[in-house]
């Protein structure tokens, strides 16, 4: 019995740090030219990223816009001046992070 | 004999290195079926000799060949009635002695055998000599030295194949029995004559396994119903004179007699270095195998190997999935064009088999680091010292010590695969414990259980969240430890338990290629297995969350809102230079071209790569390139007009999905089971994203998500809430134990069929999973109602209810008679 609990409590410490991988989060973006540009989200099993927190970044990780991935796991946003990142953030583990200069027109 | 394909078998004891010599022989050319009617795995393989085609087949590891357990039945009958025309026995050279106690049975059953000397560099470690030449004297059969994991004496193997196989050398070996000499040919001449025995069985032998008791053989000679009853009571006279007269039981009698061969051969062709130190291994095992230490290094190893697939492993997927991304592009590009709402259905059914399975393939790199890991685990000798260690615990269970590595990769805590999970319970050596494993593995807490999980925790419990994540990770380990054991003392009761012996291996050091080899043979075998089946399955899923369609009616709506779209844009184009030039017939083909643009530029990161991209699309084609791309004044004020038709194509498409499904037949499922759910707070709505989950357990997130219909608002979470009023924290927590003990997925199902062998078992693990599951949330549900708990009173009372049932389950004793013996026979150096 003592050996179980043993065992309870290291899988309990292990439940805490555990991260949860369900499957690769994928985040594309893309400059529509018009001074907008547009992420695309979803994970690798093909599920929806609605819901999804989006942030967007400037060159010193400073927040400048922040929204979710709407119904059609997209966001839109504005493409701020000067360099900038583009973060999906769906929980521990689930983080991608785009860099500005990587989203072609 | 045939000269042309000569079937070789090959025989050894676990731990013998029996499988780097079968890699050794054949190289990575094998495949894995199931021997007949068992669970036991039949690796065959095929190579060349100078002069001959070899079939090998690779026998079960096993220390004896008596009948007592499954393994050793199958070993035994393959020689009996396949009757291979050489044995090869694969000898752990540094264990001489336990290792000769199935190399003289094989010679009493006056096969052709050739011994295998493996492991040699081990021994040389450790200062033993072997006399090979001598022994091979002794014995009358050829003897090789090999060390398999290097690759040394395959040739000499293969060599000594082709002689054996010109001149046919039956052993004639045989063990003085003493005493029960007189016996044995007494039984031989009463019995054994009298009996109708195959030809391939040697009569010495029938009359030794007779005075054995052994029980097959027993059942032969009491197949004629005329002559049963003679037989039997001759065999049993026979048994009792000896014992009479000698004071000793037959069996024991035979087993000592062999033992002491065993011992007289060392004595004779073995040295021993002078000074008896202990081994390295030996003193290793101090630790390892200690107390206290032994439970920390354990905790050590399964952190690091938890880390090292899981979470890194997890990092390489992300890095890895462009590849299966560039799959999943390619089969949009050479399957049939979408259409604006509705896709041909070759297209959709192709996109929809693609998606399944690099959904899998996805988690190629995670498997392939968790095997490679496994096979250092196997090589260097630990797993062994694993099972040891929570062998006491895990017996109490009905489970077996090696029980821990299947329960930690179907994700004992959050975080796992019940695929693997399963397929690793092969290395389980006792019948009814691998059952058991097999069928609470996929009650673990597994990756894809975790989004569902999320969700309902941060919807229902937001102040609780830790403790709640803490309950669902370790409540699950107390539900299966119960139910393991209700299982072995119930359905699995009349499985057999055989007494295993679990022995230490020395430590060797595993080595890069034979580590390799494994991995990628097993990953190999992953593929195979599974994606054909994925394929298989990912179809009648598609017909069944498709399928009947929508009605006539509905499908003229959409079509309506369709053509009121397009008529809109059309009004703008009307007003553009492209008036005439654009019809409305070009509305779908834009789409379908912006979309091509799109996916050619996915994952593009260099500018002059991208323009080179817009350039040949804007060759192609220059006014649908304007409207996509804002080129010119025209472009910009149509291409306004565009996104809104992409945005309309977008919505309309998923409403079609979510009512297309909900009419489907899941969907229709989904309804009629709500009568009843109802008492475990499942609404219909539930009922089709968990089935839907059975496909894959994602789905139930995804599914939900698609169900109440979110826009970019709020999250899942949040329009949840909003969408089901009345839903509590009680319901919530019992769809979490719901899902806990939720049916394994297809692909886990399909799994769960392979290791036991049979439908009925796969059957049967979904059955009493869903009625489990289903009975434990309408006890939560209804019980918490009935007694007006909160949904963290709810949690908190049922999880004490689980510590308890675990505690009483470790009491009640194995009611089956024989327990197991747990004899630790450390390696004996002869």
């Amino acid at each position: 019995m003592k050996k179980l609990m043993i065992l309870t409590l290291t899988l309990a410490a292990l439940a805490f740090a555990a991260t949860a991988f369900a499957h690769s989060p994928l985040c594309d973006c893309f400059d529509n030219g018009d001074g907008t540009v547009t992420c695309e989200g979803g994970f690798s099993d093909g599920s929806s990223a609605t819901g999804v927190k989006m942030y967007v970044k400037d060159g010193a990780g400073k927040v400048l816009q922040e929204g979710a991935m709407n119904a059609d796991s997209e966001y839109n946003f504005k493409k701020p001046e000067g360099s900038y990142s583009v973060f999906f953030d769906a929980g521990e583990g689930h983080q991608v992070t785009v860099n500005g200069s990587d989203i072609v027109e | 004999m045939s000269s042309q394909t000569l079937l070789v078998a090959l025989a050894g004891q676990p731990n013998c290195g029996k499988s780097t010599v079968f890699n050794m022989l054949t190289g990575a050319r094998q495949h894995v079926a199931n021997y007949p009617g068992v669970t036991v795995e039949k690796k065959v393989g095929h190579f060349r000799t100078d002069s001959r085609r070899v079939e090998l087949v690779d026998l079960p590891g096993t220390y004896s060949l008596s009948s007592y357990s499954l393994e050793e039945r199958v070993a035994r009958d393959f020689i009996l009635h396949d009757r291979p025309d050489v044995i090869v026995d694969v000898m752990d050279a540094s264990n001489l002695k336990r290792n000769l106690y199935l190399a003289l049975q094989l010679l009493e059953m006056e096969a052709t055998v050739v011994l295998d000397l493996n492991m040699m560099d081990v021994a040389e470690r450790r200062g033993i000599s072997v006399d090979h030449a001598g022994l091979s004297k002794h014995l009358g059969v050829p003897v090789v030295p090999t060390v398999g994991k290097a690759g040394v004496g395959g040739k000499d193997l293969k060599r000594i194949l082709d002689e054996e196989a010109e001149k046919p050398n039956k052993a004639s070996y045989k063990i003085d029995y003493g005493t029960m000499e007189p016996f044995i040919q007494k039984m031989q001449d009463q019995v054994v004559s009298a009996m109708q025995l195959p030809e391939t069985y040697p009569h010495r032998w029938v009359a030794l396994k007779l005075l054995e008791n052994d029980a097959e053989v027993l059942r032969l000679a009491t197949e004629d119903p005329k002559s049963s009853e003679t037989l039997t009571r001759d065999i049993e006279q026979l048994r009792k004179d000896f014992q009479e007269e000698t004071g000793t039981p037959a069996e024991r009698h035979i087993a000592f007699a062999r033992h002491r061969s065993c011992a007289a051969i060392c004595r004779d062709y073995m040295k021993l270095p002078e000074q008896k130190r202990a081994s390295l291994s030996d003193r290793a095992d101090k630790f390892v195998c200690n107390r206290f230490f032994g439970p920390l290094l354990l905790i050590a190893i399964l952190f690091v190997l938890y880390e090292v697939s899981i979470v890194f492993g997890g990092w390489l997927a992300v890095k890895v999935w462009p590849v299966w991304g560039a799959v999943e592009a390619f089969a949009a590009k050479v399957l049939p064009q979408a259409g604006f709402l509705e896709d041909p259905l070759l297209r959709g059914l192709g996109v929809w088999v693609v998606k399944s399975t690099t959904a899998i393939l996805n988690y190629l790199p995670i498997f392939f680091l968790l095997f490679a890991l496994i096979a250092i685990l196997e090589d260097s000798g630990y797993m062994p010292r694993m099972a040891f260690i929570l062998d006491r615990l895990f017996r109490r269970f009905g489970l077996h010590g090696q029980s821990t590595l299947p329960l930690i990769l179907g994700g004992v805590y959050v975080g796992g695969c019940a695929i693997p999970g399963v397929m690793a319970t092969k290395a389980i050596p006792d019948e009814r414990a691998r059952l058991a494993t097999i069928l609470i593995v996929p009650m673990m807490n597994c990756l894809a259980k975790v989004p569902l999980y999320l969700i309902l925790i941060g919807a229902y419990f937001p102040e609780h969240g830790g403790l709640a994540m803490f309950f669902i990770a370790t409540v699950t380990l107390f539900m299966a430890l119960p139910v393991a054991k209700t299982l072995s003392l119930t359905v699995l009761g009349k499985r057999e338990s055989a007494p295993f012996i679990m022995e230490m291996p020395p430590y060797h050091l595993p080595t890069v290629t034979g580590v390799l080899r494994r991995a990628f043979e097993r990953i190999w075998l992953f593929l195979k297995k599974i994606v054909t089946v994925v394929v298989a399955v990912a179809v009648v899923i598609f017909v069944l969350i498709n399928f009947p369609g929508l009605s006539e009616k509905r499908e003229a709506s959409y079509q309506a809102q369709q053509e009121a779209v397009v008529g809109k844009f059309m009004k703008v184009v009307d007003k553009t230079s492209y008036k005439g030039e654009l019809l409305p017939a070009d509305v779908p083909e834009i789409v379908l071209f912006a979309d091509r643009l799109k996916n050619a530029k996915r994952g593009l990161t260099d500018k002059s790569a991208a323009a080179a991209v817009n350039k040949s699309f804007e060759q192609a084609n220059p006014i649908y390139y304007a409207v996509v791309k804002r080129k010119g004044a025209d472009g910009k004020k149509l291409n306004k007009a565009f996104k809104k038709v992409v945005k309309t194509r977008k919505k309309l498409r998923r409403e079609m999905r979510a009512e297309r499904f909900e009419s489907s037949f899941l969907g229709v499922l989904g309804r009629a089971l709500e009568p009843v759910t109802k008492y475990a707070g499942f609404n219909w709505r539930i009922n089709i994203a968990l089935l839907s989950a059975f496909a894959a357990k994602e789905n139930s997130a995804a599914t939900l998500g698609s169900i109440y219909g979110i826009d970019g608002s709020g999250s899942v979470q949040e329009s949840m809430k909003a969408g089901e009023t009345g839903f509590t924290a009680l319901h919530a927590l019992a769809l979490m134990l719901f899902m806990a003990l939720y049916p394994p997925c297809v692909p886990t199902s399909i799994m769960v069929r392979m290791q036991s062998g049979s439908n009925k078992w796969m059957l049967f693990s979904i059955l009493y999973q869903t009625l489990l599951g289903l009975g434990v949330a309408v006890l939560v549900f209804s019980g918490g109602k009935m007694l007006g708990l909160s949904g963290l009173q709810a949690m908190w009372g049922f999880y004490g209810l689980c510590v308890a049932a675990t505690v009483i389950m470790a009491l009640i004793p194995d009611r089956s008679a024989q327990k197991a013996d747990i004899g630790k026979t450390c390696k004996q150096n002869c």
